[in-house]
């Protein structure tokens, strides 16, 4: 017995989106191999664009699976995204240029098991179980691998776990401070995680709109870049993190004052109530 | 209907065929990873039993979601994956402290169980403090007429149209064995991917070993959990949300998630493996 509670109506299709999320992530994350090519780190900041791209098609496929009622609650759905997402990612870091395919590929082979498993060992018999798990699996590892690049500019094994420190006027080789060795990565894990889930989850509904719904997607990306931006201070050039801050900040304002926009348009009825109330007749 | 009053859709039966398959498919992960790197064969075999062992944890959680906490069903008032996690990731802060204090493996996997269940009891402590002095309501069982463990009944002290409210002596004492065994489980991936790391990773990176010690930790750490993770939600997905405990009828499908969870931990672990093999 499978109750689908609510249906797409109007708005884009989820395989459109699947398709222009998997293609401007994996072009973004490219991207930011201009950072190699140039030997500059003044692109990272694709890294953080290639993040919001993912969680953009990862939180419409949270809506293909959690409109049946698994009855979990939503956040589980992005808690695996990102933890089939890591293992799968990590690995990937190994192979060089080739990594963000890699971990597109290892991570959809891994979703699909875990799909396998909880439809058919599970017995949870849900028609968009294996297809969602494939897809969120993609999302948890390219978005890591996004905040990867923001907060490195590269993404490969060995730019990710070697750092420099400068000590005395001297550049000293480090593992400690870089994005693995410095655990770095436990932060972008959870700001992907909740970043993912938060919108559905607070979207859901009878009143549900696809639009205010990605929306807010996008403003959740942001303010995790705006974070990882701040901590990629640590990692990169200052002038390259001003950049990427710049750019968080920009995308965060916009979405923020969109989204509230559209809030608006949904509402039947909308108070603003002010933080501090006038009060009147003292 | 919202998605949150939707029935879940999974039932209680078996699989065979699936289950089947599901052991074929861990055979034959484990065969890879010896045809591999040999070596990972046994820290392999650990970290299935670990997953296994979260798996199994988890069912004694009492979960009782969004309507625990309106007070119309029993348990702690989260989803599984939040309550996993917790107890889950309390364990393993307090085995990797064991660990890096340089005890041997036993014991870090046993205070590894002990801070997940630590973290339960207080849980289940201020859960239950919360409910009797801040709702006014007492804790009683919806799915037993007596308490298995005290005997107390249970039917008078609950109120009609709820399936029961708090938590009862036994989801007490289910959630503190479920903060045992994922804590002890998630410790224990996290000590053999560790150990893989330590061993290897210098000769892999021709770094020495003291260098090489951040990034091993915080790699290994990160792929518990992950793993966690992934086992917490699989079996959240078994239970299909809420639980009351080891009484509850749901626990019976624990078989399921035993096999899924060591599936799920035998290809994560596979994949976290390999990083040092490739």
């Amino acid at each position: 017995m499978t109750v689908k509670v609510e249906v797409i109506e109007g708005g884009i299709p989820h395989t459109k989106i699947m398709i222009a999320g998997i293609v401007s992530t994996l072009v973004c994350l490219y991207l930011t191999y201009l950072n190699v090519l140039t030997s500059t780190e003044m692109f990272s900041f694709f890294g953080g664009l290639a993040v919001i791209a993912a969680l953009i098609w990862g939180s419409h496929t949270i809506k293909v699976l959690c409109s049946y009622g698994i009855g979990t609650g939503v956040p589980s759905a992005g808690m695996i995204a990102f933890g089939s997402g890591v293992i799968a990612m990590l690995l990937a870091t190994k192979f060089g240029i080739m990594a963000p395919i890699v971990a597109a590929v290892l991570a959809a082979v891994i979703g699909f098991i875990l799909g396998y498993v909880s439809n058919n060992i599970l017995n949870m018999k849900i028609p968009a179980m294996v297809q969602s798990l494939t897809e969120m699996a993609v999302v948890g590892a390219l978005s890591l691998m996004g905040f990867a690049a923001l907060m490195t500019g590269r993404f490969t094994f060995d730019a990710l776990t070697t750092g420099h420190v400068t000590v005395l006027g001297m550049s000293l080789m480090t593992h400690q401070q870089s994005f693995i060795g410095g655990c770095l990565i436990a932060v972008a894990f959870l700001l992907g995680a909740i970043a993912i889930q938060h919108p559905f989850n607070a979207c859901l509904g009878p009143g549900w709109q696809q639009d205010r719904m990605l929306m807010l997607t996008a403003e959740c990306g942001f303010l995790s870049m705006i974070v990882a931006a701040v901590m990629s201070f640590a990692l990169i050039s200052t002038g390259s993190a001003i950049i990427s801050l710049i750019i968080a900040i920009i995308g965060w304002v916009y979405t923020y004052k969109e989204y509230m926009v559209l809030s608006k348009r949904d509402a039947a009825a909308w108070l603003d109530a002010k933080p501090i109330p006038d009060v009147e007749g003292h | 209907m919202s998605a949150v009053a939707a029935k879940p859709a999974a039932g209680g039966a078996m699989n065979p065929t699936a289950m089947a398959v599901g052991v074929v498919m861990l055979i034959i992960l484990m065969g890879i990873c010896y045809f591999i790197y040999p070596a990972g064969i046994i820290p392999l075999a650990l970290i299935v039993v670990g997953g296994v062992l979260i798996g199994f944890g988890v069912h004694f959680v009492p979960v009782g979601g969004a309507p625990a906490a309106m007070g119309q069903a029993p348990g702690i008032a989260t989803g599984v994956a939040m309550l996993a996690a917790g107890g889950g990731l309390a364990g393993l802060f307090g085995g990797a402290w064991a660990a890096a204090a340089g005890q041997d493996a036993l014991v870090v996997v046993i205070t590894g169980g002990i801070g997940g269940g630590l973290m339960m009891a207080i849980t289940c402590m201020m859960v239950n403090f919360v409910y009797v002095f801040g709702m006014g309501i007492p804790a009683a069982s919806g799915k037993v007429a007596n308490d298995p463990i005290t005997g107390d009944s249970q039917a008078e002290y609950k109120s009609q149209g709820t399936e029961g409210h708090g938590l009862p002596f036994v989801s007490f004492v289910g959630g503190v064995i479920g903060g045992l065994f994922a804590g002890a489980g998630g410790t224990l991936i996290y000590l053999e991917l560790l150990e893989v790391y330590k061993a290897a990773l210098p000769g892999v990176m021709q770094i020495t070993a003291a260098q090489v010690l951040p990034i091993a930790v915080s790699a290994a750490g990160m792929f518990a959990v992950g793993m966690f993770l992934v086992n917490a939600v699989l079996t959240a997905y078994n239970i299909t949300g809420t639980i009351e405990g080891p009484h509850d009828p749901k626990f019976k499908r624990w078989p399921r998630s035993v096999v899924a969870s060591a599936v799920a931990s035998a290809l994560c672990g596979l994949v976290a493996i390999l990083i040092v093999a490739l």
